[in-house]
């Protein structure tokens, strides 16, 4: 056994807790983000065009009611997260390449607590996104049905799948060695499921074998219960279970999305635990 | 990265060595190790957007000293190392000796009872390369810290070591101190530069009784042991084989010939 360094006698402050240590790494993130604008406002660029410009615009073509526009924009919102999740990744492998993570790998602080500091402020970015999205749709006239317990779906459902596309990015930022490799995943876990989960039209639209396909994807249900909560609207969950009850739909759906961002997250800790001893 | 700070930043239940540092088992202990020590990594690892005190700040905080602390700890080491113009700059707006300096500054604001270099002046220029050198040797004098230099840069190692270790494919071949290594050699060498097969004069001069296991070459260059030997004699020995002998001359021996001679191949035996 090698010694390096004589014994000392006073054993070292560690943390004890690891929320002083995520608060300092959080804080550091936001600080890095916020000096990166585009990290703010390009994810959010599509959803607004889709909101505000192409919804109204197929509304008019295929003649649809209103309601298809509040559809759209809880729909874009399905696509704000994963867009944003998947930038807040992309400054993991900046970190790993340019910045200081080789630093922080080297801090006293359990390793969790990097994946968590970061994961805080990717979940702050988000919701400060989707807030303005919704912000930018009452003000372009398109109307949400929602009450304080509507809200509360809404929030958990968008809560959890944040968090959970927020472990996908990391997992993903913590396998690919390149940032050219990891944009060139992105589409296949941002966009292609947002296609399939419900974001444009029912899934029952679908073809029958994609339609299953479609339930098996947080997104589906993530897509479900937000209109769910905003609009009161039950279809896209009774095209996933097909029960009589909402209620006991929208929990079995809140499970669901619940589960994928605990797994994921639980994933990328282990994941990035990993790559830090390579 | 080099393997020992790799090792230094891999801490932790999936190491399987063993070590202690400062009486800390690092796989087991693995917090209290790195709460101990600090790195400064060969590449640049700072926060380029963020100012040079913000660097310090969150190494402070990760560090757990106690907040009240803090601004006074910056303070002394702003001074220590005459970083008070650039400290509320970007780094990204340094020089690559002023984030040098910053890079160790912040090391250092943890008190730590280890200092992890990690061939802390690759990259500089011979200016910044000296400088970096005086401070870190300011360091090694003023305070009891241990530090851990890496280095492929022998004469940093000399001046800057107590105790040196060479490590070949990832284990040590031999430590101690410079004149230790040294010694193991003698003294004395015979440089011989030869225009021919370098293991057959290697080989002539094991004949003639002039090289023993210890001799070896690097390309053309045949470094041999003095022992009482003198540069004409080996000369003489290599010439004697029609190899032809560019120079031959007797010099002090340097830790770059010690690290040559274990590190390299044994070129006796090849012959």
């Amino acid at each position: 056994m090698a010694t390096i360094a004589a014994p000392i006698t006073d054993r070292p402050r560690v943390h004890r807790s690891i929320l002083s240590p995520v608060a300092t790494l959080a804080r550091r993130r936001s600080q890095l983000t916020v000096r990166t604008p585009r990290e703010l406002l390009v994810p959010l660029l599509t959803p607004v065009l889709f909101a505000l410009v192409i919804a109204p615009a197929l509304k008019e073509a295929l003649h649809t009611s209103a309601a298809y526009e509040s559809f759209i924009a809880v729909g874009t919102i399905g696509l704000l997260v994963p867009l944003n999740t998947m930038f807040a990744g992309l400054s993991v492998i900046v970190d790993r390449a340019a910045g200081a993570q080789r630093e922080l790998l080297a801090a006293p602080v359990p390793r969790p607590a990097l994946v968590f500091g970061n994961l805080g402020v990717a979940f702050a970015v988000t919701a400060f996104q989707i807030a303005a999205l919704i912000v930018a749709a009452v003000a372009r006239g398109i109307y949400f049905d929602a009450t304080a317990g509507g809200i509360a779906w809404f929030l958990a459902a968008s809560a959890m799948f944040t968090i959970g596309m927020y472990g996908a990015a990391e997992t993903l930022a913590s396998r690919v060695p390149e940032a050219e490799e990891y944009i060139a995943r992105v589409p296949a876990i941002a966009i292609v499921p947002w296609f399939l989960g419900g974001s444009l039209f029912p899934i029952s639209a679908l073809p029958i074998g994609l339609a299953w396909l479609a339930r098996f994807l947080p997104i589906t249900h993530a897509l479900a219960l937000m209109r769910y909560g905003l609009l009161g609207e039950t279809g896209g969950l009774h095209d996933i279970w097909g029960m009589a009850s909402a209620q006991t739909m929208a929990w079995l759906s809140l499970v669901v999305v619940t589960a994928f961002a605990a797994l994921l997250t639980a994933v990328s800790v282990r994941i990035f635990a990993r790559s830090a001893l390579r | 990265m080099s393997g020992p700070v790799r090792f230094s930043v891999s801490w932790g239940p999936t190491v399987r060595a063993s070590a202690r540092l400062a009486g800390f088992d690092v796989a087991t202990e693995p917090l209290a190790a790195r709460r101990i020590s600090s790195v400064l990594f060969q590449d640049r690892v700072v926060d380029r957007p963020l100012t040079g005190r913000r660097n310090l700040e969150i190494h402070a905080r990760l560090w757990g000293v106690p907040v009240r602390q803090i601004a006074g700890r910056l303070e002394e080491i702003v001074e220590a190392f005459t970083l008070a113009e650039l400290i509320d700059r970007p780094v990204g707006t340094y020089s690559g000796g002023e984030r040098r300096r910053l890079e160790i500054a912040r090391a250092l604001v943890s008190e730590p009872a280890v200092l992890f270099l990690d061939e802390p002046t690759v990259g500089l220029d011979p200016r910044i390369r000296l400088e970096l050198l005086d401070v870190i040797a300011r360091l090694r004098d003023r305070s009891e810290m241990t530090i851990l230099l890496t280095t492929h840069y022998l004469d940093e190692a000399e001046r800057l070591s107590d105790r040196i270790a060479v490590m070949r494919a990832g284990r040590i071949v031999a430590s101690g101190s410079s004149g230790d290594l040294i010694a193991a050699l003698g003294d004395q060498l015979l440089e011989l530069r030869v225009h021919g097969d370098p293991g057959a004069s290697l080989a002539s001069l094991a004949r003639a009784g002039i090289a023993g296991r210890d001799a070896f070459a690097v390309g053309s260059t045949l470094i041999v042991p003095a022992r009482d030997r003198g540069a004409d004699e080996a000369r003489a020995a290599v010439a004697s084989t029609g190899a032809e002998v560019l120079s031959a001359v007797q010099r002090r021996t340097t830790l770059d010939d010690v690290y040559l001679w274990l590190t390299g191949d044994d070129l006796v035996d090849a012959a």
